[in-house]
């Protein structure tokens, strides 16, 4: 991976930060104590955020007579990917995959899109009432009239059991809109002037300048939002009461965790094929097991590769002042 | 000449003002169910606005199956109403346009006229058809059923014609009153409009989502039953208000559940210094491959949902979890005997909370922490190590304060927030046991209205209380935060 100026910086300086602590400490009794202790920690509670999710992932590829029988601890034994396989032929997570992915994808999209636009305009010092509209954005962020009247007021527009709740009131992010007007106010405002003095319109200066130039933070913005919609049960499970095709993947898994009757109905709802690989390994406790890792595997893909934008994330809100 | 002319174009622009005042409201009645001229009998849900009725046929006859497939009604009456729907719709969208264009210049104005007439006539035209629905279904209905489907006559229709009349006059009033735009003039308009409308979009949404919920709260002064209705009939004013101070066990549950609410709120105040410590214990490892990990893998919980931490405390807590099935494995627990299950029981259920919301969010919040300790400067730890002092000192008396804006931020941040503890962590480990301790206010909402509770009002009610004590809070703290520190959070 290539590491950006700013990136070189921050190693330099941290080598040199290394060497003068060096420097600092000839290691005594009590730095060694300190240091052992610290790391023990450190290694202990990195365990404790890393175990649970190995633990499920070997339950899930052991042999299940074994997991039954509560044998896999640390070590996965009869690898196999049948578990996998068998969920694969259930009706009822199929749809609940498709809704996941396509709201992540297209929910995403549009949030991205609309908060470089809105974040673009809201920099341009002549629109009318600007700073009047922009505030009307933001304070939406600290107040909210509550779950009833929110629910209540989707009831009215007809939103509920409707696939479109879970996209078009997710359009509007305040929060990253600051974010993005916050870096645009950063980009030299000679690019959009000369631009202007060219001829271009706003809407070219935002597609041929703005867009390209802000990309870093529409990234980082673009995966918050699909880590938020790909977890995201709440909506679900309060708008969708009477359309069980259109719950996501969290709330299925929920429902499955709760209620192990549901396991029963709908093996019987998927086809014959899943029937027997069912009805060869009935179990429960493999069945949770297996659509949990389903629901992880994703964000457990895209995290490492992710990391750098999460981190920069939570930096440009603080610093949004 | 020219001075006349300006007064002129003033006393124009007061006529734009009604044309565009006219367009909003068109837009805004769309959306609002009691506005509806397609609620042309009782088979309508009274909670479909006209642009819902639009855009879903099947919302449209959602609660007419019945009554179209035993006959009492001529299908017909709902494909005219349908089409009527979408007619006015249209005819509001050209208005839209219009008045959008009224922003413009004078060749843009004249456009936007255009629009105007076009349509007032297009909604008019719409309007006339769902009368003419109305009338289908007074003339198809069987007798025997009227009472079912009673048909209403749609006295919105008629306000909507009127005020698209009105439209139409004016429109024609200004086509005649403007001047001609110059033959090579071109469709221009000041950039600040133009901005304007460009955001006004997302304003829109904004609107809708996020103000609109508003006008929900009228449901607390209502005496309202689940797919029952609101009408003056059952307004009862401030009765869910008292009721929530008056009766026995609304009371109780109030006490009970604001007390867990701030149990846990304020376990995670006094904590809030951890994740502060967690960094600065971070950053005395001195392998930065090994830091780079641990900080990789102890962010990982914070994007997981809470279904998913609830699915990985199964795994391990559960009477056939990891735990047990270890402990039976080491011999510490005999064949043939049940495991303990560590979620089950209401042992100590709001520390067991705090623990789950720390082991998920500690790695994350630290981030903030360790960016922090590498922007202090380092001359500050040469000194003090010239100065004698030891690791801990330095820890103390540099790494700290200068870490202490961040942490004020913070805090003042969770002291606004403390009464929003978030829905899903409590919703997905509440039992019945353990219910007692975990209800918390946002939990408590959401069983009252939409769970067991099944008492809209009352959940209404509670839930303005907290909004309204959300930001008396946040504004609290801003100011505290103004007067210590000159700066606002917000």
């Amino acid at each position: 991976m290539a590491m950006t100026a700013q990136e070189k910086l921050d190693a330099k300086r941290e080598k040199e930060y290394n060497k003068t602590h060096k420097r600092m400490y000839k290691l005594k009794p009590g730095d060694i104590v300190f240091n052992i202790l610290n790391y023990a920690f450190f290694i202990l509670f990195t365990i404790t955020c890393i175990f649970p999710f190995y633990y499920l992932f070997i339950n899930t590829i052991s042999d299940n007579t074994l997991v039954q029988q509560g044998l896999i601890n640390f070590i996965p034994r009869g690898l196999n990917i049948n578990n996998y396989k068998a969920l694969a032929g259930v009706g009822d997570l199929g749809y609940a995959f498709i809704v996941s992915i396509t709201r992540t994808i297209f929910g995403t999209a549009l949030m991205v899109v609309a908060s470089a636009f809105v974040g673009y305009l809201v920099t341009k010092q002549e629109m009318w009432h600007r700073s009047f509209w922009y505030r009307a954005i933001v304070i939406t962020m600290y107040f909210n009239a509550g779950l009833i009247a929110t629910y209540l007021n989707l009831v009215m527009l007809g939103l509920t059991n409707h696939y479109m709740v879970y996209i078009i009131p997710g359009i509007v992010a305040p929060y990253n809109i600051i974010l993005v007007k916050t870096y645009i106010e950063s980009i030299p405002a000679e690019l959009e002037e000369s631009a202007f003095i060219d001829g271009a319109s706003y809407m070219q200066v935002f597609t041929k300048i703005i867009w390209p130039l802000s990309k870093p933070i529409l990234a980082t913005i673009a995966i918050f939002g699909a880590v938020g919609h790909w977890n995201s049960f709440q909506d679900s499970l309060i708008y969708m009461s009477n359309e069980p095709k259109l719950y996501t993947l969290q709330h299925r898994l929920y429902i499955y965790l709760n209620q192990s009757s549901n396991l029963q109905a709908s093996m019987n709802s998927g086809g014959e094929a899943a029937k027997s690989a069912f009805a060869a390994a009935l179990n429960t406790k493999v069945i949770k097991y297996t659509i949990s890792m389903i629901s992880v595997i994703p964000i457990l893909i895209v995290y490492p590769f992710m990391n750098r934008y999460f981190e920069k994330g939570i930096m440009l809100g603080a610093v949004k002042g | 000449m020219k001075e006349s002319q300006t007064e002129k174009r003033g006393a124009v622009d007061y006529i734009y003002m009604v044309q565009r005042v006219i367009a909003i409201f068109s837009v805004i009645s769309v959306f609002f169910p009691f506005m509806n001229p397609t609620r042309i009998c009782k088979l309508v849900n009274e909670n479909t606005s006209l642009f819902t009725a639009a855009v879903s046929y099947s919302t449209l006859t959602s609660e007419a199956g019945r009554a179209l497939r035993m006959n009492w009604l001529s299908p017909a009456a709902f494909y005219v109403l349908y089409a009527g729907a979408v007619i006015a719709v249209i005819g509001v969208a050209f208005v839209v346009v219009g008045g959008c264009m009224s922003l413009g210049n004078t060749k843009m104005k004249r456009g936007g006229i255009l629009w105007s007439i076009l349509g007032s006539i297009v909604e008019i035209a719409g309007f006339v058809v769902t009368i003419i629905a109305y009338n289908i279904v007074n003339s198809s209905t069987m007798s025997t059923k009227l009472d079912k489907v009673g048909p209403t006559f749609p006295v919105a229709a008629v306000t909507y014609i009127i005020v698209a009349a009105a439209l139409l006059v004016i429109s024609v009033i200004i086509l005649m009153a403007l001047p001609k735009a110059a033959p090579d003039e071109k469709m221009e308009m000041h950039p600040q409009y133009k901005l304007f409308l460009m955001v006004l979009p997302f304003l829109a949404l904004a609107f809708v989502f996020c103000y609109l919920p508003l006008w929900g709260w009228r449901y607390a002064f209502f005496d309202y039953q689940t797919g029952g209705t609101l009408s003056m009939s059952n307004f009862v004013g401030f009765k869910w208000f008292t009721y929530l101070f008056q009766n026995g066990a609304t009371r109780a549950d109030i006490v009970r559940v604001i007390r867990n609410t701030f149990a846990m709120s304020g376990l995670g105040l006094i904590t809030q210094w951890i994740p502060m410590a967690f960094a600065i214990f971070l950053c005395e490892v001195k392998n930065l491959t090994f830091r780079r990990f641990i900080q990789t893998f102890t962010t990982v919980p914070n994007f997981i949902s809470w279904v998913l931490v609830y699915a990985l405390a199964i795994a391990i807590f559960s009477t056939d979890g990891f735990i047990n099935e270890f402990a039976r494995s080491i011999g510490l627990l005999a064949e043939g005997v049940d495991g303990k299950n560590f979620l089950m029981g209401d042992h100590l259920t709001w520390i067991k909370m705090w623990a789950w919301g720390t082991w998920k969010g500690v790695g994350w919040s630290a981030i903030i922490y360790i960016s922090g300790i590498a922007g202090i400067d380092q001359q500050l730890y040469e000194a003090a190590t010239v100065d004698g002092a030891g690791r801990f000192q330095k820890m103390w008396n540099i790494t700290v304060p200068g870490l202490l804006p961040t942490f004020f931020v913070l805090l003042l941040m969770a002291v606004a927030a403390v009464l929003s503890n978030g829905l899903d962590q409590y919703l997905v480990f509440c039992t019945a046991q353990n219910k007692n301790h975990i209800e918390v206010l946002d939990l408590y909402v959401y069983n009252l209205g939409l769970g067991s509770g099944g008492s809209i009002p009352l959940s209404t009610v509670v839930g303005m209380f907290k909004s309204v004590i959300s930001v008396i809070l946040l504004f609290g703290a801003n100011s505290l935060s103004k007067a210590l520190r000159g700066e606002s959070i917000v």
